[in-house]
């Protein structure tokens, strides 16, 4: 065993930063819709859907039912940001992307120390999450 | 004396207060399997604020995440659709562990190496686990939703007996051999050991191993939504051999990674709901945090049994659900 402190790599700390304030401020946004969504109306019916959920209805039914629309399959929040749920929604996005953006933040910081096989790792895994948050991986 | 009696007081406080709050709970949700109790949005934001807030305590005691006792207790015990629970329950065991990653990553104790590696099948898989879930929603209907149950069940009985029976976890393990292709990918680290004042370098072993396993933790997680520390520690420290600390900490950061591949086949299904989504979020951090508090301060070794009898509760529930839904069980 050796004495002197190791130093954290690069590539874990900016993973961690970018983890850590994206996903805060993601909460953040998400609260503070969630206060305007109870304080007046919202894309989806709060109160609609809240006894759908209560009726077990899968997701389309509540669509259906408390939205008046199809399962919207992307990011329907983002045209949706003058409701309250719909901010809420945009801050729990963002949240969901802090991995994203950390990953490519990994990668450069695998790059600039030279990291070899793992500078293709953390691409692959970038890219893999950004497929998914992209909706390039879907069923429908 | 008088401290520790105020500690086991207070902590008692907690525990009553919590399973209170659990039963309170428990038999609202199954009441309102017939109606909505009359329940406003507000009150509801709130009861479920509360519920999860207990969750993150218990969970944090009893040493698991809040992800894998949120869904299946969610599931067991009330009437909501389980892709709309699912989907929460990857989103909240996500945003956790990404807030929970930081300290590690910035001390060194989680191994980059090994993260990136083993990120690679967790999150591929991760994603066709949820795009399973997605499938069997829109495919089987009812149907399906039942089989989701069963097998939930069942694997959630068989995480609490991994809890209880799961072997002795090795602080520092010996690794006496090193398998060529771990060793050409060169995984070891080393890290700066607080408790020794030294610097601990440690190897891993059985690599292809661990691919293989993460595969399949990663297709659980997506397609159940849980949050999957109580697969992956005893496979970073158990298989491949990482130190106890080490196993814990890359176990944290990536569930945040693969969570966050599985968490997107669900909002572009529209699973997530804010209603939900965002009081069990709030929920689940604040309870994390008191938990950890809590932790601190007292001896918290019989809360592990609570989590394993809410785990099995849980499961049995599930397993009754699936089996008389199905028409297997009377």
């Amino acid at each position: 065993m050796s004495e002197e402190k190791p130093k954290p790599p690069l590539a874990g700390i900016i993973y961690g930063e970018f983890a850590y304030w994206i996903v805060l401020i993601g909460m953040v946004i998400a609260i503070i819709g969630a206060g305007m969504y109870f304080s007046g109306a919202g894309y989806v019916d709060k109160q609609c859907a809240l006894d759908n959920f209560w009726d077990g209805s899968d997701a389309a039914t509540v669509w259906k039912n408390c939205a008046n629309t199809e399962t919207p399959h992307g990011h329907w929040y983002i045209n949706k940001l003058s409701y309250g749920d719909g901010i809420a929604m945009a801050g729990i996005a963002l949240s969901c992307l802090a991995a994203v953006l950390g990953m490519w933040g990994a990668f450069i910081g695998m790059v600039r120390e030279k990291g070899g096989i793992y500078i293709a790792f953390s691409l692959v895994v970038a890219l893999v999450l950004t497929a998914s948050a992209l909706g390039l991986v879907k069923i429908h | 004396m008088i401290s520790s009696m105020e500690s086991f007081w207070k902590f008692g406080k907690h525990i009553g207060i919590s399973i209170v709050l659990l039963l309170l709970f428990s038999g609202t949700a199954l009441a309102a399997e017939d109606s909505t109790m009359g329940m406003s949005p507000e009150v509801f934001f709130v009861v479920f604020l509360l519920v999860t807030i207990v969750i993150g305590i218990i969970a944090v005691l009893g040493g698991v995440g809040g992800g894998v006792v949120f869904t299946p207790l969610m599931m067991g015990f009330t009437p909501f659709d389980s892709y709309i629970i699912r989907a929460t329950g990857l989103f909240v065991a996500m945003a956790g562990a990404l807030v929970a990653a930081r300290p590690f990553l910035r001390r060194g104790l989680a191994n980059v190496r090994i993260l990136f590696f083993a990120a690679v099948p967790y999150s591929i898989f991760a994603i066709i686990g949820a795009l399973l879930a997605g499938y069997v929603q829109e495919t089987m209907g009812e149907i399906g939703e039942l089989y989701v149950k069963l097998t939930l069940g069942i694997l959630v009985i068989g995480i609490a007996l991994l809890i209880l029976f799961g072997g002795k976890k090795v602080e520092y393990p010996d690794v006496k051999n090193v398998d060529s292709f771990t060793e050409r990918m060169a995984l070891a680290m080393s890290y700066w050991e607080e408790s020794l004042g030294k610097v601990v370098d440690y190897k891993v072993t059985k690599a292809p191993l661990g691919i293989l396993l993460f595969c399949g933790v990663g297709l659980i997680s997506g397609m159940f939504g849980l949050g999957a520390g109580w697969a992956m520690v005893p496979v970073f420290n158990l298989v491949m051999l990482a130190p106890l600390k080490v196993a814990a900490a890359c176990s944290k950061v990536l569930i945040g990674i693969g969570d966050t591949a599985a968490v997107w086949p669900y909002i572009m299904g529209g699973g997530i709901f804010p209603l939900f989504a965002v009081p069990s979020m709030i929920g689940l951090i604040i309870g994390t945090m008191i938990g950890a508090k809590i932790m601190i301060r007292v001896k918290a070794g019989f809360v592990r049994y609570i989590i394993i009898a809410v785990m099995f509760g849980s499961g049995i529930k599930l397993i009754q659900t699936g089996l008389s839904g199905l028409g297997w069980l009377r």
